[in-house]
This record gives structure tokens, C-alpha cells and sequence, in this order.
């Protein structure tokens, strides 16, 4: 579904990632770990478009995307939930889960019709943003953001979607409920790709796992291959 | 002692000038809000679209088939200004959309002095001249289509930001371009939008008032500094906010003129804008933003 | 260095003399006329290019300047009987003395709200202008005695050369000036505010008095103005005039005494352009040709955008057409402006001056100054006391934005001489901690004392004044400025010549000081030879290193560094850790965030952990990394572990 191949890419001067490879197959979760600064946001970006690779291919569905804009390659069915969740804060939160669909709903009138039955299903799995469904967006606690940019990414029927550090400044109790819902996402076979820095967390969810380190990919295995593995958590902790 | 009615009728007539001013405001916000800049050669665009009104009418367009082609008129020059004075300084993320905007304004008033001439030209109006009195004071059916004029303007595009989803990722990439552009949503698109409303709401403004202030080159100076006033005063992302200050602005101007003389008619709006900036440079209304390291 | 001489100074001297020989040859009155004009807006557009070339700001007031220059000037022989050099005095006083109070509150906004206040300012001197009629005759104009020095009076030759003279006087004094630190300040502080404040610069101070200079230099071409003409009117000096300026400025070249010469040459002779339509058509033709010759070019070697190189074209072939089609270029002047301003900001940025002096030195091939001899490093550091005392401690510090508590009640104690580590998972509370020490943000509660004093709260110079200096996790170079000069502003301590002393050329000798102390900096950091290298071209690891060297060069006594390590290869982290030891010779006390672990437990003394905004664990390197807490919080165990194996410390 996903393939990343030997890309290279980073901001300004820095060239972060250094020859970076991973593949992502239709209806598997697979984790991207690794300690700050190796490079795994980055890598999201390079995929989504946030940033463009200088060296390398991406390739969605066997087409390549490298160099596309971030708005043209979500269009081709890739959601990112970004680090830092970034929910419209001034706007609802039914109005940042339709926006979610915006790729395939009316522009002007009768979007909230086409999009009842998505939302209904959105609800059906966040529970509260349904009760909060009126509230701005800004308002919400940490963990009901993370929600709503899962459930923002899911709106869009995306072929793959990315999600970025999920866990990031929530409360364990919270984290907790974001990876309940990762694993409904498992069983109904929609494919991520995510990162984390949890480690463990990602890894009990994940079919497959890359660990990153100083730009590339460093080890790579099945969670119960890398487990086993100390090498995995010295690149991990230094 | 003055009569307090001449001093209402002062009032409420400087704040229906006030409320031209506030529509120009909002049409910086709406450019401000996605993409951070502002046309300075606003008051040009709305010179050469009254300019450009007049001449329908001058060539037999009906008045009411006039006013969706002079707005149409405003969208075409708003999305100019768009692409060749504001979106290369956007890729480069640099200021130099100021001095190129400043351009297009320069370019506009030296085409509108040769094209239509350098005196002040009558605009008509199909409403009648008669005033109406309402509470002891003249109000002429012009002002009233002023007011109905500039809010019902200003509510259409608060409509369509919040009823259409057009609207809502409008608001979207005012809030966070990248997030947005994740969605699918193009902000260069959405930029080019804001533009275009802009200069539709410029357009507006230049048809309502051109029938009392008269069509003249020298109008696009005079209107920008006021709306400029109100914009920094009121915050440029204050929504509402600057109707209240337009009306204040325009009041008060009313006011300074009568009291010391038309010449110093342009003073309150200028100190008013000094030291807003001085004091709050985000507005009475405007927020305050955190600086990232 | 003597071919440098020579051209340099050569041109200045050779062009003096013309001008001020032209006179004697060729005895039209006209020329004469011109040649004033020419002197009297070179130094208006020196003046200009301080705020738009150095400073990057779109100023809108200078022609306001110009006319209240001239009417101070004007009255003050009329009402007070002023000579000539005391009325010049006046007016360069008025323009510095009003651009001071617009600078206060101007120059704390952003670009266009700077562009709006200097154009209301603008708006409201014209205002003033006509409407106080009993002092300045309003729009009838006002009539203006020549005043004599000393008795002598000056005709229109004697005119000239005081003009002349004056400018002369202003292109030495601006000279100096600018490749003073004052110079370099202007530059630093437009690309990059935060960093040139947490230098110990003051941003601010400089901006306003950059903008003090310059205006006083607009009311000082006032004062010569109103002599010149010996009439002056309110809507000589409205917004049309300040467009030409500005042309004049953007089109000569910005950041260039040359540049403001050039615009001011051609700013004199446009109105003699537009007359001759065949001149017109010549000299629209020619920009024609070099809008295409350039477009083509860059769109080639790609070193533009595509819009970069194809608006000019457009621009120019509608002046070249509009040429033909219109009856009068006169009447459009003010397109033809705006069509030459258009094609200039977009495809010529740096002006003709910028695009000619690069040409040029490579033409000719001459090499910068020489540098001299590094000093030692012993020099230039100062060795810091190290007791057994805490340097800076940190009390129940807090920062929230809005509802998010990014530092939630943390203590930390920071002994002098220790290199303390600041580690964490992302998100953690590090950086912002950082920040607030050193005074990016003010804390929401809590304590910051510094060897017993309170540390300011809430502003980067004020802290770095104290002694912290800091780098950036997002580098915070002066990319424009090469790497010598981007240490040599941060030098504490080394420019202390007064005002008047830089401006009359007297303050060199600090400037090589200060030279060889940036590169004893340079030489630690092992960027020697790299010294005349824009920071923008250097390799990400040497930009790195570079942000060090600058820190250091404000003799700090608290050092903070903020992920000096990210993104460098391997071997460029080994040199960090040696330059990060070699530092700690000199005494200084370091703050030092890293995710690199092996960098954490080689260097530091202490390490404190962060989660939550909130302090985990404290301790050795060795502690810390066994303490339960720190392993759940960045691997997310849940259980308890003694396993000694678990976090090992070599790959």
C-alpha cells in the first residue's frame, strides 16, 4: 500500500533522514520507534508532503508521490494525524470531522447530509466527541484532541493513515484509550503507519516494526523478533 | 450650547462613512486571516471598481446589472494582486508583498487618472434624495443603503464561513495551513479565495459610497488610511470587531470636523491608529500571539 | 589589499573630484541645478537605505522627514535668524529628534503594521503642514531666505559645494558607521531578532536609533532642500514622493552607500528620461533586454523561481508597448514607476549596485581585507570562580500556556563549574524550561536566582546581560553575516569607542581586536578558516558548532545548550564533546538538553529528568538511566525492572 524507498530529506541545511526504507502492506499496522531526533516525524513528513525528499522515491499504491503537495497527495488517499494533533481550534468538533471528508464532500451545501453516515460511525467509536460535538475544538483536553485527529484522519476513507506520536503529553490512563482504539482500527484492517515513542505500547499493536536511528532504519523485525532484542533498546536509549 | 441634534445628526452620519471604513477593514481580515497579508493599495482597487462601475453605467448597463459586474470587477483585480504581488512572497515567506502591493496601488491610480481623468466624478444613485426623519434626524435613503449595504455584505461571507464547508476550510487555513493542506484543502487556493472576497467587498464598499463622496483618484488615499485605522485598532482578526470601531472612527471624525475645521478631519483616525500600535499593536479585539524558538 | 584600496577609495575619489570640478567646466545653470539635486537626495537616500536596506522595514515616512527638515530649517532663519550651519543643525536635529519618538512605538511592530505607522505619521506631518497656517503658511507655500555662513553667501556654485561637502561628510561618517558593530547589529537583528537579543545586543536600541540616524539625514536633506528651492509647499513631500524614494533606494541597490548614490542619480534624471520619448523607448527597450538576458538565465541555472524570472519580462514589454501606444509618457509617470519598482523588487532584488559589486570584485578579483592573528583563547575567555556553591537555582518554576502546563512546578539546583544534563522524552518541558531561564518567556510563578541575585524575568538581553548565553535546538544564525561576524557581535566587552569616536573613524583598532578575538573563538570550534563564509553556506554540523562559538563570545558565566547535538553525524558529535570539555576548562557552567545519550553520560556531572513538565529523577548518568521512572517514561514499561542489562550505554 505504502513504500518509502532510500529517501532523504530534512529542513533547511539538515539533512535528517539519511537513506530511509520502509513498506507499509494493505490492512497491517506497522511502528515506526526510535529515540528523539532519528528521524521518525520527519519521516511522516516526507510522506505526507509536509516536506519534500530531496533523494528517493514514495510510493502510494504503487504511484509515486515524492515532490507532490501535501494537499494533492491527501486527495490520493493518505490522512496524517500530525504530531501535536493541530485540531482547528477555533472550529467545532463536527466541523474538523467534516473537514476531514473534504476530499469527497459538497464544497458549499448539503455536506452534513452526504457525511451523516461517516460521522455516525466516527461517534460510534469516540463516544465523546459525540458529546461534544458543538464544542471548539481548542477547548478539548489533550486526550479528546488526540481523538478527534484520529477521528478527523478516518473521516477521509483514507487508504493509509499516519499517525504521529499519538501518546505524546497524555496522561497513561488516556494513552491507554488511544491504543484501545488502535487496536479496534486493527481489527477492522485499516492501515497505519505510526509512530511512537512508547515503545512497548506501539509494539504490542504492531504486525511489523521499524527502529529508527540517525536518519535510517536501524533494525527491523515481527515485535516478537525484536522483544528479544537489545540491541533494539540501546538504540533506543542511547 | 449646541444643539444636541445637530451633533446626533454629525454622529450618525460620520458613522455611516465609519461603516465604509469598517467593510474595507474586514476585507484586510479576510486576507490577513489566511495568509497573513494585506493589499496597501486597497484604496486603489476600490477607486478603480467605482471607476469601473461608473463607466457600465455610462455605457447603458442597467444599475442593478452594474453591481454584480463592478464586484465581479473588484474579484478579478483581487485575484491579481494576488498572483503577482503576494504569492511570490509567500513561497519565499519574506514582507515582500508590502512594497509590491504598494506597486500595484501606484499602477492603478496612474491608470485611473489617464483612463477616466483627474477630477472627481458624480456617481449616480436610483434612490430618492428626499431624507426620512427618524427620531428628529435626516436620514437619506443613500445612508440607508450604506448600512444595509456594508452589513449585508459582511453577513453573506460570515454566512458562507460558517454554513458552507468551503467556508469552514477557509477558517481552517486561517487557523492552521498545514493541518488543512493535510486535509486535502489547498491553501493557495483558499488564499487566492480570500483575495478574491477581498477585493469583492472592496468593490461593495466603492459602489455605496461613491454616490455621496463622488468618484475621484484622490478617494483611494483618503478611504485607506481611515480603513487602516480601524483595521489595526480593531485587531485584525476581530470579526465583528470593526463595525464598532468603524463607527467610532467615523463619529469622531464627523465630530473633529465640525469642531476644528475639515482640514483636520484625517487627524483622529491617524493618532487613533499611532497609538493603537503603539499600545496595542493586535487591537482592542485582536489577540496576542507566543513567540516559538 | 592595495588593489582594494585602490578601487574602492579610487572610485570615491575619482567621482568627488568630478563632481566637484563639473561646475567649473560646463556653466549650465540647469546642470548645476541638477548636480544640487543630486547631492541633496544622495543623502535623502542614505539616509532611506539605513530603514529599508539595513533594517528590511518598508518606511513610509522619510519624505515626511524631508519636509519638516525643510520647514524647521526654513522658519528657523525666518523667525530666529539662524545662520546657515545652525539652521542645517536644526534640521538635522528635528528629523532625529521626531524619527526617535515614531522609532518608540513604531519599531516594536511587525513589517506591515511598521509600513502603516510610518505612513500615518506621514498623513499626519502633512496634516500639520497645511493646516497650521500661522506658522507655516499652509498650502499657499512659504517663502525661505538662503541664510549666510558667517557672512559669506552662498550663490548657486557656493551652494553646490556645501552640498557637496555635506555629503561627503555624511557618505564617511555613514561609512564608518556601517562596517562598524553597528553595522553588523543592523544586519544581525533583521535575520534574526531572538538571537541577536540573547547575545546581549539590544535589538530594540538599535532598531530606533538606526532609524534616528537615518531620519535625521532625511531632515538634514530637508534643511538643503528648503535653501535650494527657497520655497517650499506641503504636497511636495506626500506618498507619491516617497514611491520614488523608494525606487530609488530599491533600484540603486539596498545595503549600499553606492546603491543610495545611483538611485538618487536616477531619481534626478527621470523627469529629463520621460520627456524624450525616444529616450524613454531606448532606455525601456535596454530593461527589456536585461529583464530577458536575466530571466533566461536564472530560469536556466534554476536559481529562481519561474515567477522570479518571467514578471520582470512582463513588466518591461508592457512599458515598452505602453511607450508606443500612449500620446504622453509624462502623464503616466507614476505607472512607469511602478512598472520599473515591480520589475526591479522581483527580479533585481539587490538592486543594480548589488548585482554590479559582485560582478565586479570577481572581474577584477579582489580579495577581502586580511585578517589578523587569532588571539589566544586564555585571552578571551575568562577563567570563571568555581566554588562549591549553586550558580543558578531554580525555584517551584511554572509555565502554562493558556490551559497547557508545559513546566509544572520544577526545582533545580545548578553548581557552578557542573555541566548539568537536562534530558526527557519530547514534550517533556525541556525547551521551555530553557526558554524561561533565559528570559524568552517570563515564568507563570516561581524563582530564578542567579549567584544569589534574581535573574531578570521575561527578556532575552536583559538575561543575557547577566551572564547566560545560550544556542537554539532550532539554529538561530545571522545567515547573511559570515561566521567571523556573526561571533563579532556577540563580543562582550570589546566595543566601548563612544558614538562620535566610530562615526569619525576612530574606533579600527577595536575592530581588529575584536577580529582576533572572534577567531580564537572560531579556531575552538575549529571554523578558522571558514571565518569569511556567510553562516547560511556552511555545513549543517560547522552551523552547529558555530552557534557555540557565538555563545561563548559573550563571556557567559551560565552557558545553556539546547540539543547541540542534533542531527550531527557521529564524528561531528565527538568533536562537540571535546569542544564542550575544552569550554569547561574555562569554568563556565553548563545547561546541556541532548537526547544523545553517550554525550550525556561522557560529559555530564549531573543529569536531571524531565516529564510532564515535572522533575522524574536526579542524579548521575548512571542513576538515572536505572531509575524505573525514567525507563517507563520513555519506554512506556509498565512494570518495575532490575535488569542492569536493560539500558545499556554503547550500541
Amino acid at each position: 500500500m505504502l513504500i518509502v524507498d532510500n529517501i532523504y530529506a530534512g529542513y533547511g541545511s539538515s539533512e535528517v533522514l539519511q537513506g530511509t526504507s520502509l513498506e507499509v502492506p494493505a490492512g497491517k499496522i506497522v511502528a515506526l520507534i526510535g529515540a528523539n531526533g532519528a528521524g521518525k516525524t520527519t519521516t511522516m513528513r516526507a510522506i505526507s508532503g509536509m516536506i519534500k525528499p530531496t533523494k528517493g522515491r514514495v510510493l502510494l499504491s504503487g504511484k509515486p508521490v515524492q515532490g507532490n503537495g501535501a494537499a494533492s497527495i491527501a486527495n490520493l488517499g493518505l490522512a496524517h494525524a500530525p504530531e501535536g494533533r493541530k485540531v482547528f481550534g477555533p472550529l467545532s468538533v463536527e466541523d474538523n470531522l467534516l473537514l476531514g471528508a473534504y476530499n469527497h464532500l459538497p464544497m458549499f451545501f448539503g455536506f452534513r447530509s452526504k457525511a451523516a453516515q461517516e460521522l455516525e460511525k466516527i461517534y460510534e467509536l469516540f463516544p465523546r466527541l459525540h458529546e461534544r460535538r458543538h464544542q471548539t475544538a481548542g477547548t478539548l483536553s489533550g486526550g479528546e484532541q488526540q481523538m478527534l485527529a484520529i477521528g478527523r484522519a478516518l473521516m477521509a476513507n483514507p487508504k493509509v493513515i499516519l499517525l504521529d506520536e499519538p501518546s505524546m503529553g497524555l496522561a497513561p490512563v488516556i494513552v491507554q484509550e488511544v491504543f484501545n482504539i488502535i487496536r479496534r482500527l486493527k481489527e477492522s484492517g485499516t492501515t497505519l503507519l505510526l509512530v511512537e515513542q512508547f515503545a512497548k505500547s506501539a509494539l504490542e499493536v504492531a504486525d511489523f516494526a521499524y527502529v529508527m536511528e540517525h536518519g535510517r532504519v536501524a533494525i527491523q523485525g515481527t515485535p516478537a523478533e525484536l522483544n528479544m532484542d537489545a540491541r533494539m533498546l540501546a538504540a533506543y536509549l542511547g | 450650547m449646541m444643539n444636541s441634534t445637530i451633533i446626533a445628526q454629525m454622529v450618525i452620519s460620520g458613522s455611516l462613512m465609519g461603516l465604509v471604513y469598517a467593510l474595507i477593514a474586514y476585507g484586510f481580515q479576510l486576507t490577513y486571516a489566511t495568509s497573513k497579508s494585506i493589499n496597501f493599495g486597497q484604496g486603489e482597487l476600490v477607486m478603480l471598481s467605482a471607476f469601473f462601475s461608473l463607466s457600465l453605467l455610462n455605457f447603458g448597463v442597467p444599475y442593478w446589472l452594474m453591481i454584480p459586474g463592478g464586484l465581479l470587477f473588484g474579484v478579478l483585480l483581487g485575484l491579481v494582486v494576488e498572483r503577482a504581488c503576494v504569492r511570490l512572497s509567500l513561497e519565499q515567506k519574506g514582507e515582500g508583498w508590502i512594497l509590491l502591493t504598494i506597486i500595484f496601488g501606484l499602477f492603478g491610480f496612474s491608470a485611473a487618472e489617464n483612463i477616466w481623468g483627474r477630477d472627481d466624478r458624480p456617481f449616480p444613485t436610483p434612490l430618492p434624495a428626499d431624507s426620512l426623519q427618524v427620531f428628529g434626524i435626516n436620514i437619506s435613503p443613500l445612508e440607508i443603503s450604506v448600512v444595509v449595504g456594508v452589513l449585508g455584505v459582511m453577513s453573506l461571507i460570515e454566512l458562507f464561513k460558517r454554513k458552507t464547508l468551503l467556508g469552514k476550510a477557509f477558517e481552517a487555513v486561517a487557523a492552521d495551513r498545514d493541518a488543512a493542506e493535510l486535509m486535502g484543502i489547498s491553501a493557495t487556493h483558499t488564499i487566492m479565495l480570500s483575495f478574491g472576497l477581498s477585493g469583492m467587498v472592496a468593490a461593495m464598499a466603492g459602489i455605496l459610497i461613491s454616490p455621496i463622496t463622488t468618484v475621484g483618484p484622490t478617494m483611494a488615499s483618503s478611504l485607506i488610511l481611515k480603513a487602516f485605522s480601524v483595521a489595526v485598532v480593531a485587531g485584525l482578526d476581530s470579526g465583528f470587531g470593526v463595525v464598532v470601531v468603524g463607527i467610532f472612527l467615523g463619529a469622531l471624525e464627523s465630530l473633529t470636523s465640525f469642531y476644528l475645521g475639515s482640514g483636520w478631519r484625517e487627524a483622529p483616525g491617524l493618532i487613533l491608529l499611532i497609538l493603537a500600535l503603539a499600545i496595542r499593536p493586535n487591537g482592542v479585539f485582536g489577540k496576542i500571539t507566543i513567540r516559538k524558538v | 589589499m592595495l588593489k582594494r584600496l585602490l578601487f574602492i577609495r579610487g572610485a570615491e575619489l575619482a567621482t568627488l573630484i568630478l563632481l566637484a570640478t563639473l561646475p567649473l567646466t560646463v556653466s549650465n545653470s540647469y546642470v548645476l541645478g541638477l548636480l544640487t539635486l543630486l547631492t541633496i537626495y544622495g543623502i535623502l537616500l542614505i539616509g532611506l537605505d539605513v530603514t529599508v536596506g539595513y533594517l528590511g522595514q518598508v518606511n513610509l515616512a522619510h519624505a515626511a522627514f524631508l519636509g519638516l527638515g525643510a520647514y524647521a530649517a526654513g522658519l528657523s532663519v525666518t523667525l530666529f535668524g539662524f545662520g546657515m550651519l545652525s539652521a542645517l543643525t536644526v534640521s538635522l536635529f528635528i528629523g532625529f529628534l521626531l524619527g526617535g519618538l515614531l522609532a518608540f512605538p513604531a519599531l516594536r511592530l511587525e513589517g506591515p503594521q511598521f509600513a502603516l505607522a510610518t505612513l500615518s505619521f506621514s498623513a499626519l506631518s502633512t496634516t500639520v503642514l497645511n493646516e497650521w497656517e500661522s506658522l507655516t503658511n499652509g498650502a499657499q507655500g512659504l517663502s525661505i531666505i538662503r541664510p549666510t555662513l558667517l557672512g559669506y553667501y552662498f550663490n548657486a556654485q557656493g551652494f553646490y559645494w556645501l552640498c557637496l561637502i555635506l555629503l561627503m561628510l555624511v557618505w564617511l561618517a555613514m561609512r564608518n558607521l556601517l562596517s562598524s558593530q553597528w553595522g553588523r547589529t543592523f544586519e544581525a537583528l533583521r535575520d534574526s531578532p531572538i538571537a541577536t537579543d540573547a547575545m546581549g545586543v539590544g535589538t530594540f536600541r538599535h532598531k530606533v536609533a538606526g532609524f534616528a540616524f537615518g531620519s535625521s539625514l532625511g531632515g538634514l536633506a530637508g534643511g538643503l532642500y528648503a535653501f535650494n528651492f527657497q520655497y517650499l509647499q506641503p504636497q511636495s513631500f506626500t506618498y507619491d514622493l516617497m514611491v520614488i524614494l523608494l525606487l530609488g533606494v530599491v533600484l540603486g541597490g539596498r545595503k549600499s552607500l553606492w546603491g543610495a548614490f545611483f538611485g538618487a542619480s536616477l531619481i534626478v534624471l527621470l523627469p529629463n528620461l520621460l520627456s524624450s520619448k525616444l529616450l524613454f523607448e531606448i532606455i525601456s527597450l535596454a530593461g527589456l533586454l536585461l529583464a530577458l538576458v536575466a530571466g533566461v538565465h536564472r530560469m536556466m541555472k534554476k536559481s529562481a523561481l519561474p515567477f522570479q524570472a518571467i514578471a520582470p519580462i512582463i513588466a518591461m514589454s508592457i512599458l515598452v508597448v505602453g511607450g508606443y501606444v500612449v500620446e504622453n509618457t509624462e502623464n503616466w509617470r507614476k505607472a512607469i514607476f511602478a512598472l520599473m519598482l515591480f520589475s526591479v523588487v522581483v527580479g533585481l532584488p539587490d538592486g543594480i549596485m548589488g548585482f554590479a559589486a559582485r560582478y565586479l570584485t570577481r572581474l577584477f578579483n579582489i580579495a577581502p581585507p586580511a585578517l589578523p592573528a587569532s588571539n589566544a583563547l586564555s585571552d578571551v575567555l575568562p577563567l570563571q570562580i568555581v566554588d562549591n556553591q549553586p550558580l543558578l537555582v531554580i525555584t517551584h518554576l511554572k509555565r502554562y500556556f493558556g490551559g497547557v502546563k508545559a513546566v509544572d512546578d520544577i526545582s533545580i539546583s545548578i553548581r557552578s563549574g557542573h555541566i548539568h544534563g537536562l534530558i526527557g522524552p519530547n514534550g517533556s518541558g525541556k525547551s521551555t524550561a530553557v526558554n524561561v531561564i533565559s528570559g524568552l518567556y517570563a515564568p507563570t510563578s516561581g524563582e530564578l536566582v542567579l549567584q544569589g541575585k534574581p535573574l531578570p524575568e521575561g527578556s532575552l538581553f536583559k538575561v543575557a546581560r547577566s551572564g547566560v548565553s545560550r544556542t537554539f535546538q532550532n539554529l538561530q544564525l545571522f545567515g547573511e553575516l559570515s561566521a567571523l561576524d556573526n561571533v563579532m557581535l556577540a563580543l562582550k566587552g570589546v566595543y566601548l569607542s563612544p558614538l562620535p569616536m566610530v562615526l569619525l573613524g576612530l574606533a579600527k583598532p577595536q575592530e581588529k581586536r575584536a577580529q582576533a578575538d572572534a577567531l580564537a573563538l572560531l579556531e575552538l570550534v575549529g571554523l578558522k578558516d571558514q571565518a569569511r563564509v556567510h553562516a547560511k553556506d556552511l555545513t549543517y554540523g560547522s552551523q552547529r558548532l558555530l552557534e557555540i562559538a557565538r555563545a561563548l563570545a559573550s563571556k557567559p558565566k551560565l552557558l545553556i545548550l539546547d540539543e547541540p547535538a542534533a542531527g550531527l553525524a557521529h564524528p561531528d558529535v565527538n568533536i562537540l564533546i571535546e569542544i564542550i570539555k575544552r569550554v569547561h576548562q574555562f569554568g563556565i557552567t553548563i545547561i546541556l538538553i541532548e537526547h544523545h545519550m553517550d554525550v550525556v553520560s561522557t560529559l555530564c556531572d549531573v543529569v536531571t529528568v524531565l516529564d510532564g513538565g515535572q522533575v522524574i529523577a536526579e542524579g548521575t548518568t548512571e542513576d538515572v538511566k536505572r531509575d524505573p521512572k525514567v525507563i517507563k517514561a520513555y519506554l512506556g514499561i509498565a512494570e518495575e525492572t532490575n535488569d542492569p542489562n536493560l539500558i545499556p550505554s554503547e550500541p
